[in-house]
Protein backbone atom coordinates (compact mmCIF):
# COMPACT_ATOMS: atom_id res chain seq x y z
CA UNK A 1 0.00 0.00 0.00
CA UNK A 2 3.14 2.62 1.04
CA UNK A 3 4.13 2.15 -2.60
CA UNK A 4 0.96 3.69 -4.38
CA UNK A 5 -0.77 0.40 -5.83
CA UNK A 6 -3.76 1.07 -3.97
CA UNK A 7 -3.76 4.69 -4.87
CA UNK A 8 -2.10 7.73 -3.85
CA UNK A 9 -4.26 8.61 -0.68
CA UNK A 10 -4.26 5.24 0.54
CA UNK A 11 -0.14 5.39 0.40
CA UNK A 12 -0.27 9.13 2.15
CA UNK A 13 -2.74 7.60 4.86
CA UNK A 14 -0.52 4.39 5.63
CA UNK A 15 2.74 6.52 6.13
CA UNK A 16 1.19 8.76 9.04
CA UNK A 17 -0.54 5.08 10.27
CA UNK A 18 3.04 3.73 10.28
CA UNK A 19 4.14 6.62 11.65
CA UNK A 20 1.76 6.92 14.38
CA UNK A 21 2.37 3.12 15.16
CA UNK A 22 6.37 4.34 15.55
CA UNK A 23 5.84 6.62 17.95
CA UNK A 24 3.82 4.55 20.45
CA UNK A 25 6.52 1.04 19.83
CA UNK A 26 3.37 -0.66 18.08
CA UNK A 27 4.49 -4.37 16.94
CA UNK A 28 2.33 -4.29 13.21
CA UNK A 29 -1.08 -2.41 11.79
CA UNK A 30 -4.33 -4.38 11.94
CA UNK A 31 -6.92 -4.06 9.51
CA UNK A 32 -9.86 -1.86 11.33
CA UNK A 33 -13.90 -2.81 10.25
CA UNK A 34 -15.17 1.05 11.27
CA UNK A 35 -14.21 4.49 11.48
CA UNK A 36 -15.97 7.69 13.25
CA UNK A 37 -14.24 10.54 12.25
CA UNK A 38 -14.37 13.90 13.31
CA UNK A 39 -16.64 16.20 10.87
CA UNK A 40 -14.77 19.46 10.22
CA UNK A 41 -16.41 22.48 12.41
CA UNK A 42 -17.46 25.81 11.22
CA UNK A 43 -16.61 27.34 14.92
CA UNK A 44 -12.87 26.11 14.72
CA UNK A 45 -10.85 28.57 12.09
CA UNK A 46 -9.31 26.84 8.95
CA UNK A 47 -11.38 23.50 10.04
CA UNK A 48 -13.60 23.46 7.33
CA UNK A 49 -11.49 24.40 4.89
CA UNK A 50 -8.93 21.45 5.85
CA UNK A 51 -11.73 18.91 5.21
CA UNK A 52 -12.50 20.40 1.52
CA UNK A 53 -8.82 20.60 0.80
CA UNK A 54 -8.48 16.40 1.69
CA UNK A 55 -11.49 15.72 -0.41
CA UNK A 56 -10.41 17.76 -2.59
CA UNK A 57 -7.56 15.44 -3.39
CA UNK A 58 -9.23 12.93 -4.17
CA UNK A 59 -9.00 10.61 -1.05
CA UNK A 60 -11.79 8.08 -0.40
CA UNK A 61 -12.48 5.74 2.76
CA UNK A 62 -11.68 2.21 1.97
CA UNK A 63 -14.28 0.71 5.35
CA UNK A 64 -17.45 2.10 6.77
CA UNK A 65 -17.16 5.63 8.37
CA UNK A 66 -19.36 7.95 9.94
CA UNK A 67 -18.48 11.08 11.13
CA UNK A 68 -18.94 13.56 13.99
CA UNK A 69 -21.18 16.26 15.52
CA UNK A 70 -21.28 19.59 13.58
CA UNK A 71 -21.94 23.27 15.26
CA UNK A 72 -24.69 23.88 13.13
CA UNK A 73 -28.15 21.79 12.30
CA UNK A 74 -27.54 21.25 8.64
CA UNK A 75 -30.28 19.41 7.71
CA UNK A 76 -32.77 22.54 9.43
CA UNK A 77 -30.49 25.42 9.33
CA UNK A 78 -32.92 28.11 11.08
CA UNK A 79 -33.83 26.07 14.37
CA UNK A 80 -30.40 26.92 16.17
CA UNK A 81 -30.48 30.88 15.12
CA UNK A 82 -26.78 30.48 13.96
CA UNK A 83 -25.59 33.41 12.30
CA UNK A 84 -25.66 32.74 7.96
CA UNK A 85 -21.84 32.67 7.71
CA UNK A 86 -21.56 29.83 10.18
CA UNK A 87 -24.45 27.83 8.18
CA UNK A 88 -23.00 28.34 4.92
CA UNK A 89 -19.30 27.04 5.87
CA UNK A 90 -20.70 24.24 7.91
CA UNK A 91 -22.86 23.11 4.81
CA UNK A 92 -20.03 23.16 2.66
CA UNK A 93 -18.14 19.84 4.87
CA UNK A 94 -21.43 17.85 3.85
CA UNK A 95 -20.63 17.65 -0.38
CA UNK A 96 -16.70 16.90 1.16
CA UNK A 97 -17.68 14.28 2.85
CA UNK A 98 -20.27 12.82 0.13
CA UNK A 99 -17.24 13.05 -2.23
CA UNK A 100 -15.04 10.66 -0.04
CA UNK A 101 -17.38 7.94 0.79
CA UNK A 102 -17.87 9.43 4.53
CA UNK A 103 -21.82 8.73 5.73
CA UNK A 104 -23.23 11.74 6.97
CA UNK A 105 -24.15 11.00 10.53
CA UNK A 106 -23.41 13.81 12.21
CA UNK A 107 -23.58 12.27 16.05
CA UNK A 108 -21.95 11.51 19.03
CA UNK A 109 -23.54 8.22 18.96
CA UNK A 110 -23.43 6.18 16.11
CA UNK A 111 -24.15 2.80 17.77
CA UNK A 112 -27.84 3.76 18.30
CA UNK A 113 -27.64 4.16 14.37
CA UNK A 114 -26.94 0.48 13.77
CA UNK A 115 -22.91 0.91 13.56
CA UNK A 116 -21.89 -2.31 15.52
CA UNK A 117 -19.28 -4.27 14.40
CA UNK A 118 -19.11 -7.79 16.13
CA UNK A 119 -17.21 -8.09 19.57
CA UNK A 120 -13.77 -7.96 19.71
CA UNK A 121 -13.04 -5.79 16.29
CA UNK A 122 -10.39 -3.28 15.55
CA UNK A 123 -12.02 0.20 15.03
CA UNK A 124 -10.86 3.74 14.99
CA UNK A 125 -12.70 5.98 16.61
CA UNK A 126 -13.15 9.89 17.73
CA UNK A 127 -16.03 11.64 20.54
CA UNK A 128 -14.97 10.40 23.50
CA UNK A 129 -18.61 9.20 24.92
CA UNK A 130 -18.66 6.84 21.89
CA UNK A 131 -15.52 5.49 22.62
CA UNK A 132 -16.54 4.45 25.85
CA UNK A 133 -19.17 2.80 24.68
CA UNK A 134 -17.97 0.91 21.89
CA UNK A 135 -15.05 -0.51 23.81
CA UNK A 136 -16.77 -0.98 27.30
CA UNK A 137 -20.73 -1.89 26.15
CA UNK A 138 -20.03 -3.52 22.96
CA UNK A 139 -16.12 -4.90 23.24
CA UNK A 140 -15.63 -3.38 20.22
CA UNK A 141 -11.37 -2.31 20.47
CA UNK A 142 -10.88 1.78 20.14
CA UNK A 143 -8.19 4.31 21.46
CA UNK A 144 -9.21 8.02 21.30
CA UNK A 145 -8.57 9.00 17.99
CA UNK A 146 -7.14 12.59 17.07
CA UNK A 147 -6.58 14.08 13.38
CA UNK A 148 -5.12 11.32 12.25
CA UNK A 149 -8.59 8.99 12.12
CA UNK A 150 -9.41 10.49 8.50
CA UNK A 151 -6.35 8.80 7.53
CA UNK A 152 -7.17 5.26 9.11
CA UNK A 153 -10.39 5.26 7.26
CA UNK A 154 -8.59 6.04 3.63
CA UNK A 155 -6.07 2.89 4.54
CA UNK A 156 -8.14 0.50 6.82
CA UNK A 157 -5.72 0.44 9.15
CA UNK A 158 -4.36 1.00 12.76
CA UNK A 159 -1.38 0.51 14.68
CA UNK A 160 -1.75 -2.53 17.26
CA UNK A 161 -1.33 -0.47 20.32
CA UNK A 162 -3.37 1.07 23.25
CA UNK A 163 -6.54 -0.66 23.72
CA UNK A 164 -6.22 -3.26 20.73
CA UNK A 165 -4.37 -4.74 23.19
CA UNK A 166 -5.92 -7.19 25.76
CA UNK A 167 -2.68 -6.28 28.53
CA UNK A 168 -4.06 -2.72 28.64
CA UNK A 169 -8.16 -3.72 28.76
CA UNK A 170 -7.51 -5.35 32.50
CA UNK A 171 -9.14 -2.95 35.14
CA UNK A 172 -7.00 -1.09 37.54
CA UNK A 173 -9.05 0.52 39.94
CA UNK A 174 -11.94 -1.23 42.02
CA UNK A 175 -15.18 1.05 42.99
CA UNK A 176 -17.43 -1.02 45.18
CA UNK A 177 -20.61 1.15 44.80
CA UNK A 178 -23.19 1.15 47.93
CA UNK A 179 -26.27 2.35 46.42
CA UNK A 180 -29.67 1.56 46.48
CA UNK A 181 -31.17 0.62 43.07
CA UNK A 182 -34.01 2.41 43.15
CA UNK A 183 -31.91 5.87 43.73
CA UNK A 184 -29.95 4.66 40.30
CA UNK A 185 -32.75 5.19 37.71
CA UNK A 186 -32.49 8.14 35.82
CA UNK A 187 -29.60 8.90 33.98
CA UNK A 188 -28.22 12.19 35.56
CA UNK A 189 -27.58 9.50 38.82
CA UNK A 190 -25.47 7.65 36.43
CA UNK A 191 -23.83 10.90 35.12
CA UNK A 192 -23.16 11.79 38.64
CA UNK A 193 -21.99 8.22 39.65
CA UNK A 194 -19.40 8.31 36.58
CA UNK A 195 -18.36 12.16 37.38
CA UNK A 196 -17.42 11.02 40.99
CA UNK A 197 -15.61 7.75 39.78
CA UNK A 198 -14.17 9.17 36.15
CA UNK A 199 -12.52 12.16 38.75
CA UNK A 200 -10.34 9.48 40.54
CA UNK A 201 -9.74 6.91 37.69
CA UNK A 202 -8.61 9.57 35.62
CA UNK A 203 -6.90 7.67 32.88
CA UNK A 204 -7.14 4.15 34.30
CA UNK A 205 -9.96 1.52 34.12
CA UNK A 206 -12.14 1.53 36.46
CA UNK A 207 -13.81 -1.67 37.25
CA UNK A 208 -17.36 -1.18 38.58
CA UNK A 209 -18.86 -3.84 41.43
CA UNK A 210 -22.47 -3.60 43.64
CA UNK A 211 -24.63 -2.32 41.00
CA UNK A 212 -26.12 -3.38 37.55
CA UNK A 213 -27.88 -1.80 35.00
CA UNK A 214 -29.14 -2.99 31.29
CA UNK A 215 -30.40 0.01 30.33
CA UNK A 216 -28.53 1.64 27.26
CA UNK A 217 -29.07 5.28 28.14
CA UNK A 218 -27.64 4.85 31.42
CA UNK A 219 -24.62 3.05 30.32
CA UNK A 220 -24.55 5.80 27.72
CA UNK A 221 -24.90 8.97 30.25
CA UNK A 222 -22.36 7.04 32.74
CA UNK A 223 -19.49 6.36 30.18
CA UNK A 224 -19.52 9.89 28.39
CA UNK A 225 -19.49 11.25 32.37
CA UNK A 226 -16.87 8.93 33.21
CA UNK A 227 -14.77 10.21 30.01
CA UNK A 228 -14.83 14.27 31.14
CA UNK A 229 -14.55 14.34 34.68
CA UNK A 230 -11.49 11.42 33.82
CA UNK A 231 -10.24 10.49 30.65
CA UNK A 232 -11.37 6.86 30.75
CA UNK A 233 -11.26 5.10 27.69
CA UNK A 234 -12.59 1.75 28.94
CA UNK A 235 -14.85 0.62 32.15
CA UNK A 236 -15.91 -2.75 33.08
CA UNK A 237 -19.38 -3.10 35.21
CA UNK A 238 -19.18 -6.58 36.57
CA UNK A 239 -22.03 -8.99 35.45
CA UNK A 240 -22.95 -6.30 33.04
CA UNK A 241 -20.32 -5.55 30.33
CA UNK A 242 -19.08 -8.50 28.42
CA UNK A 243 -15.38 -8.74 29.19
CA UNK A 244 -16.37 -8.36 33.10
CA UNK A 245 -18.41 -11.04 33.68
CA UNK A 246 -16.49 -12.03 37.28
CA UNK A 247 -14.24 -9.47 39.24
CA UNK A 248 -11.60 -12.21 38.24
CA UNK A 249 -11.82 -11.75 34.85
CA UNK A 250 -12.43 -8.04 34.93
CA UNK A 251 -8.85 -7.47 36.40
CA UNK A 252 -7.37 -10.57 33.95
CA UNK A 253 -6.47 -11.99 37.12
CA UNK A 254 -4.50 -9.50 39.14
CA UNK A 255 -4.95 -6.88 42.17
CA UNK A 256 -6.47 -3.68 41.67
CA UNK A 257 -4.18 -1.08 42.01
CA UNK A 258 -7.29 0.76 43.96
CA UNK A 259 -10.23 -0.04 45.49
CA UNK A 260 -12.78 2.71 46.76
CA UNK A 261 -16.02 2.48 48.20
CA UNK A 262 -18.79 4.90 46.42
CA UNK A 263 -22.24 6.14 48.63
CA UNK A 264 -24.84 8.15 47.37
CA UNK A 265 -23.49 10.92 49.81
CA UNK A 266 -20.13 10.88 46.67
CA UNK A 267 -23.18 11.66 44.27
CA UNK A 268 -25.19 13.93 46.09
CA UNK A 269 -21.51 16.04 46.46
CA UNK A 270 -21.36 16.16 42.54
CA UNK A 271 -24.75 17.56 42.54
CA UNK A 272 -23.91 20.47 45.21
CA UNK A 273 -20.36 20.99 44.06
CA UNK A 274 -21.21 21.04 40.64
CA UNK A 275 -24.35 23.24 40.25
CA UNK A 276 -24.47 26.77 40.25
CA UNK A 277 -27.92 27.52 40.26
CA UNK A 278 -30.50 26.78 43.17
CA UNK A 279 -34.03 25.79 43.89
CA UNK A 280 -36.24 28.64 42.00
CA UNK A 281 -33.54 30.08 40.23
CA UNK A 282 -34.45 31.76 36.69
CA UNK A 283 -33.29 29.30 33.53
CA UNK A 284 -33.34 30.46 30.24
CA UNK A 285 -31.98 27.05 28.73
CA UNK A 286 -32.86 23.59 29.19
CA UNK A 287 -31.34 20.96 27.59
CA UNK A 288 -31.73 17.20 27.28
CA UNK A 289 -29.87 14.47 24.43
CA UNK A 290 -26.43 14.54 25.71
CA UNK A 291 -25.20 12.20 24.71
CA UNK A 292 -27.74 12.65 21.41
CA UNK A 293 -31.26 11.35 22.32
CA UNK A 294 -31.91 7.68 21.08
CA UNK A 295 -35.74 7.07 19.60
CA UNK A 296 -37.33 5.56 22.99
CA UNK A 297 -35.99 8.72 24.68
CA UNK A 298 -37.71 10.88 22.13
CA UNK A 299 -40.47 9.31 22.41
CA UNK A 300 -40.96 9.98 26.42
CA UNK A 301 -40.23 13.44 25.74
CA UNK A 302 -42.88 13.74 23.65
CA UNK A 303 -45.16 11.80 26.21
CA UNK A 304 -44.27 14.09 29.01
CA UNK A 305 -44.69 17.56 26.72
CA UNK A 306 -48.24 16.56 25.47
CA UNK A 307 -50.27 19.45 25.92
CA UNK A 308 -48.19 21.13 27.88
CA UNK A 309 -46.37 24.86 27.14
CA UNK A 310 -42.52 25.67 27.92
CA UNK A 311 -42.23 29.14 29.30
CA UNK A 312 -41.20 32.17 27.98
CA UNK A 313 -37.97 33.39 27.46
CA UNK A 314 -37.09 29.61 27.71
CA UNK A 315 -35.29 27.78 25.32
CA UNK A 316 -35.71 24.27 25.29
CA UNK A 317 -33.32 21.93 23.02
CA UNK A 318 -33.50 18.13 22.50
CA UNK A 319 -30.39 17.14 20.84
CA UNK A 320 -30.58 13.90 18.80
CA UNK A 321 -29.16 13.01 15.54
CA UNK A 322 -30.96 13.57 11.84
CA UNK A 323 -31.93 9.55 11.58
CA UNK A 324 -33.64 9.26 14.58
CA UNK A 325 -36.03 12.91 14.12
CA UNK A 326 -36.55 11.21 10.96
CA UNK A 327 -38.32 8.53 12.75
CA UNK A 328 -39.35 10.45 15.35
CA UNK A 329 -40.90 12.83 12.62
CA UNK A 330 -42.58 9.31 11.39
CA UNK A 331 -44.28 8.84 14.85
CA UNK A 332 -45.69 12.23 15.54
CA UNK A 333 -42.98 12.93 18.38
CA UNK A 334 -41.24 15.57 16.81
CA UNK A 335 -44.48 17.05 16.47
CA UNK A 336 -45.69 17.08 20.05
CA UNK A 337 -42.70 18.53 21.18
CA UNK A 338 -42.71 21.25 18.80
CA UNK A 339 -46.18 22.00 19.61
CA UNK A 340 -44.45 22.64 23.14
CA UNK A 341 -42.47 25.18 21.90
CA UNK A 342 -39.81 23.10 22.69
CA UNK A 343 -37.21 22.12 19.59
CA UNK A 344 -35.41 18.79 18.25
CA UNK A 345 -32.13 19.79 17.11
CA UNK A 346 -29.76 17.55 15.14
CA UNK A 347 -26.87 17.25 14.13
CA UNK A 348 -25.32 19.54 17.04
CA UNK A 349 -25.17 20.35 20.51
CA UNK A 350 -25.41 23.43 23.28
CA UNK A 351 -21.17 23.47 23.51
CA UNK A 352 -20.67 22.58 19.80
CA UNK A 353 -22.71 25.30 18.47
CA UNK A 354 -22.31 29.11 17.88
CA UNK A 355 -23.11 29.85 21.91
CA UNK A 356 -19.88 29.41 22.24
CA UNK A 357 -18.41 32.42 23.95
CA UNK A 358 -15.28 32.74 21.26
CA UNK A 359 -18.28 32.57 18.22
CA UNK A 360 -20.45 34.77 20.29
CA UNK A 361 -17.60 37.17 20.52
CA UNK A 362 -16.84 36.82 16.91
CA UNK A 363 -20.11 37.36 15.30
CA UNK A 364 -21.36 40.21 17.68
CA UNK A 365 -23.39 37.67 19.45
CA UNK A 366 -24.38 38.39 23.39
CA UNK A 367 -22.38 36.65 25.66
CA UNK A 368 -23.14 34.25 27.15
CA UNK A 369 -25.77 33.14 24.97
CA UNK A 370 -27.33 31.42 27.80
CA UNK A 371 -27.59 32.81 31.30
CA UNK A 372 -28.88 29.72 33.40
CA UNK A 373 -28.78 25.82 31.90
CA UNK A 374 -30.92 23.06 33.38
CA UNK A 375 -29.47 19.78 32.34
CA UNK A 376 -29.76 16.30 32.65
CA UNK A 377 -25.94 15.04 31.72
CA UNK A 378 -22.82 15.19 33.68
CA UNK A 379 -20.83 15.95 30.55
CA UNK A 380 -22.84 19.10 29.14
CA UNK A 381 -22.50 19.96 32.74
CA UNK A 382 -18.86 20.03 33.06
CA UNK A 383 -18.86 22.02 29.64
CA UNK A 384 -21.19 24.60 29.77
CA UNK A 385 -19.24 26.68 32.22
CA UNK A 386 -16.31 27.07 30.58
CA UNK A 387 -17.36 27.50 26.63
CA UNK A 388 -20.63 29.37 27.12
CA UNK A 389 -19.81 31.15 30.39
CA UNK A 390 -23.21 30.37 32.02
CA UNK A 391 -24.64 28.85 35.27
CA UNK A 392 -25.88 25.07 34.86
CA UNK A 393 -27.56 22.79 37.28
CA UNK A 394 -28.06 19.22 36.85
CA UNK A 395 -31.01 17.22 37.22
CA UNK A 396 -33.31 14.76 36.58
CA UNK A 397 -34.96 14.26 33.13
CA UNK A 398 -38.77 14.86 35.23
CA UNK A 399 -37.14 18.19 36.58
CA UNK A 400 -35.60 19.25 33.56
CA UNK A 401 -39.30 19.39 31.81
CA UNK A 402 -41.02 20.71 34.88
CA UNK A 403 -37.91 23.84 34.71
CA UNK A 404 -39.02 24.20 31.41
CA UNK A 405 -42.36 24.65 31.95
CA UNK A 406 -42.06 26.90 35.11
CA UNK A 407 -38.75 29.03 33.71
CA UNK A 408 -37.20 28.13 37.03
CA UNK A 409 -34.84 25.51 38.29
CA UNK A 410 -36.98 22.43 39.70
CA UNK A 411 -34.50 20.66 41.38
CA UNK A 412 -35.13 16.73 41.90
CA UNK A 413 -36.44 15.38 44.47
CA UNK A 414 -33.76 12.72 46.37
CA UNK A 415 -31.38 15.04 46.74
CA UNK A 416 -30.92 16.73 49.84
CA UNK A 417 -30.78 20.64 49.52
CA UNK B 1 29.48 19.60 22.17
CA UNK B 2 27.07 18.30 24.64
CA UNK B 3 24.53 16.04 23.21
CA UNK B 4 21.51 14.62 25.30
CA UNK B 5 19.66 11.50 24.10
CA UNK B 6 16.03 11.49 23.19
CA UNK B 7 13.71 8.91 22.26
CA UNK B 8 11.99 9.82 18.71
CA UNK B 9 8.33 10.28 18.66
CA UNK B 10 7.90 12.13 15.25
CA UNK B 11 10.44 11.98 12.86
CA UNK B 12 12.42 15.00 11.47
CA UNK B 13 16.07 17.13 11.82
CA UNK B 14 15.55 20.48 12.75
CA UNK B 15 18.13 23.49 13.83
CA UNK B 16 16.57 25.88 16.19
CA UNK B 17 16.92 27.82 19.19
CA UNK B 18 15.81 26.40 22.47
CA UNK B 19 12.66 27.78 24.26
CA UNK B 20 12.72 25.53 27.99
CA UNK B 21 9.53 26.05 29.69
CA UNK B 22 9.52 24.11 32.98
CA UNK B 23 6.42 22.42 34.53
CA UNK B 24 3.53 20.78 32.28
CA UNK B 25 2.67 22.60 29.26
CA UNK B 26 -1.08 22.87 27.44
CA UNK B 27 -1.19 23.47 23.84
CA UNK B 28 -4.80 24.48 24.79
CA UNK B 29 -4.98 27.73 26.97
CA UNK B 30 -1.19 28.53 27.26
CA UNK B 31 0.03 30.00 24.05
CA UNK B 32 -1.91 33.09 22.15
CA UNK B 33 -3.35 31.60 19.21
CA UNK B 34 -1.92 34.74 16.82
CA UNK B 35 1.48 35.43 17.56
CA UNK B 36 2.02 31.96 19.73
CA UNK B 37 3.22 33.67 22.68
CA UNK B 38 3.34 31.88 25.65
CA UNK B 39 0.64 33.49 27.63
CA UNK B 40 0.11 31.50 30.58
CA UNK B 41 0.67 33.43 33.79
CA UNK B 42 2.75 30.70 35.72
CA UNK B 43 5.46 30.83 32.93
CA UNK B 44 8.74 32.25 33.24
CA UNK B 45 8.36 32.64 29.25
CA UNK B 46 5.41 34.76 29.74
CA UNK B 47 5.14 36.80 26.49
CA UNK B 48 8.15 34.85 24.45
CA UNK B 49 6.80 33.32 21.33
CA UNK B 50 7.14 29.97 20.69
CA UNK B 51 6.98 29.94 16.75
CA UNK B 52 10.43 28.71 15.19
CA UNK B 53 11.76 27.15 18.11
CA UNK B 54 12.88 23.98 19.56
CA UNK B 55 10.23 23.93 22.36
CA UNK B 56 11.85 21.95 25.87
CA UNK B 57 8.88 20.76 28.26
CA UNK B 58 8.66 18.81 30.86
CA UNK B 59 5.43 17.14 30.01
CA UNK B 60 2.42 18.32 28.14
CA UNK B 61 -1.39 18.04 29.52
CA UNK B 62 -3.52 15.48 27.36
CA UNK B 63 -6.48 17.60 26.26
CA UNK B 64 -7.73 16.78 22.38
CA UNK B 65 -7.69 20.51 21.99
CA UNK B 66 -4.20 21.11 22.09
CA UNK B 67 -4.02 19.57 18.62
CA UNK B 68 -6.02 21.84 17.23
CA UNK B 69 -3.92 24.55 18.68
CA UNK B 70 -0.99 23.15 16.78
CA UNK B 71 -3.11 22.65 13.58
CA UNK B 72 -4.01 26.24 13.72
CA UNK B 73 -0.23 27.34 14.77
CA UNK B 74 0.87 25.45 11.63
CA UNK B 75 -1.35 27.00 9.74
CA UNK B 76 -0.11 30.79 10.44
CA UNK B 77 2.86 30.05 9.75
CA UNK B 78 3.96 30.28 13.85
CA UNK B 79 4.33 26.63 14.77
CA UNK B 80 7.34 25.52 16.77
CA UNK B 81 10.72 24.27 15.36
CA UNK B 82 10.11 20.67 17.15
CA UNK B 83 8.56 19.50 20.72
CA UNK B 84 11.32 17.88 22.91
CA UNK B 85 9.60 16.60 26.55
CA UNK B 86 10.73 14.75 29.14
CA UNK B 87 7.61 12.47 29.91
CA UNK B 88 6.50 9.69 27.23
CA UNK B 89 4.23 11.40 23.78
CA UNK B 90 1.34 12.98 24.44
CA UNK B 91 -1.24 10.47 22.15
CA UNK B 92 -3.31 13.45 20.14
CA UNK B 93 -0.76 16.11 20.09
CA UNK B 94 1.50 12.77 18.08
CA UNK B 95 -1.55 12.72 15.97
CA UNK B 96 -1.12 16.84 15.01
CA UNK B 97 2.93 16.68 15.29
CA UNK B 98 2.55 13.59 12.67
CA UNK B 99 0.01 15.43 10.20
CA UNK B 100 1.91 18.65 10.12
CA UNK B 101 5.46 17.54 10.36
CA UNK B 102 6.64 18.75 13.60
CA UNK B 103 9.41 16.76 14.67
CA UNK B 104 8.83 15.34 18.24
CA UNK B 105 11.14 13.86 21.17
CA UNK B 106 10.11 12.26 24.19
CA UNK B 107 12.00 11.19 27.13
CA UNK B 108 14.41 13.59 27.53
CA UNK B 109 16.07 13.00 31.22
CA UNK B 110 14.88 15.37 34.07
CA UNK B 111 18.63 16.42 34.64
CA UNK B 112 19.38 17.40 31.12
CA UNK B 113 16.29 19.49 30.99
CA UNK B 114 17.82 21.72 34.07
CA UNK B 115 21.07 21.40 32.17
CA UNK B 116 19.55 23.80 29.12
CA UNK B 117 19.42 27.21 28.35
CA UNK B 118 17.32 29.48 26.82
CA UNK B 119 18.51 30.72 23.92
CA UNK B 120 20.84 28.44 22.98
CA UNK B 121 20.97 26.93 19.73
CA UNK B 122 20.56 23.32 19.10
CA UNK B 123 19.53 20.48 16.70
CA UNK B 124 17.43 17.65 17.22
CA UNK B 125 18.62 14.62 14.82
CA UNK B 126 15.85 12.36 15.33
CA UNK B 127 17.64 9.90 12.88
CA UNK B 128 20.23 9.27 15.78
CA UNK B 129 17.75 10.49 18.31
CA UNK B 130 19.95 13.19 19.98
CA UNK B 131 19.50 16.68 20.90
CA UNK B 132 22.68 18.14 20.08
CA UNK B 133 23.79 21.58 21.34
CA UNK B 134 26.04 24.13 19.04
CA UNK B 135 28.44 26.31 20.33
Amino acid sequence: MLNGKYGEDAAIAIDYIIQLGEAFDAKKLVDIVYCHYPAEMSIYKGNVEDGCDFAATGAKIRISTTSSTLAVDVEKPGITEAPQALIDLQQKVVDAHRSMGILETYTCTPQHLGFIPPFGSYTALVESSAIIYYNSVLGVRTNRGGLLTRYSAVCGKYPLMGYLLDDNRKGTHLFNVNIADEKMQTSDAWSALGFHIGKIAGSEVPVINGIKTFNQEFLLSFGATLATSGSVTLFHLIGVTPEAPSLQQAFQGAKPKETHVVEWTDLEKVYQEQNTLKQGDPVDFVTLGCPHYTLPQLQLTAEKLKGKKIAEGVRFWICTNRMTRKQAEYSGFVKTIEQSGAKVVADTCPVESHMRQSTCREFGLEVPNIKAMVCNSGKMLRYVGDLIGCKVALTDFDACIASAISGKLVQKLNISK
Amino acid sequence: MTSFHVKKVVRGIVEAQLLVNPGSFSFLGDIDLENAEIIVRTSPNRGTSIAGKILVIEDSKGSSGGALVLQTLKKIGKAPAAIVTVKAADFNLTEAAILYAVPYASHLNINDFRALENGKTACLDLERNLLILRD
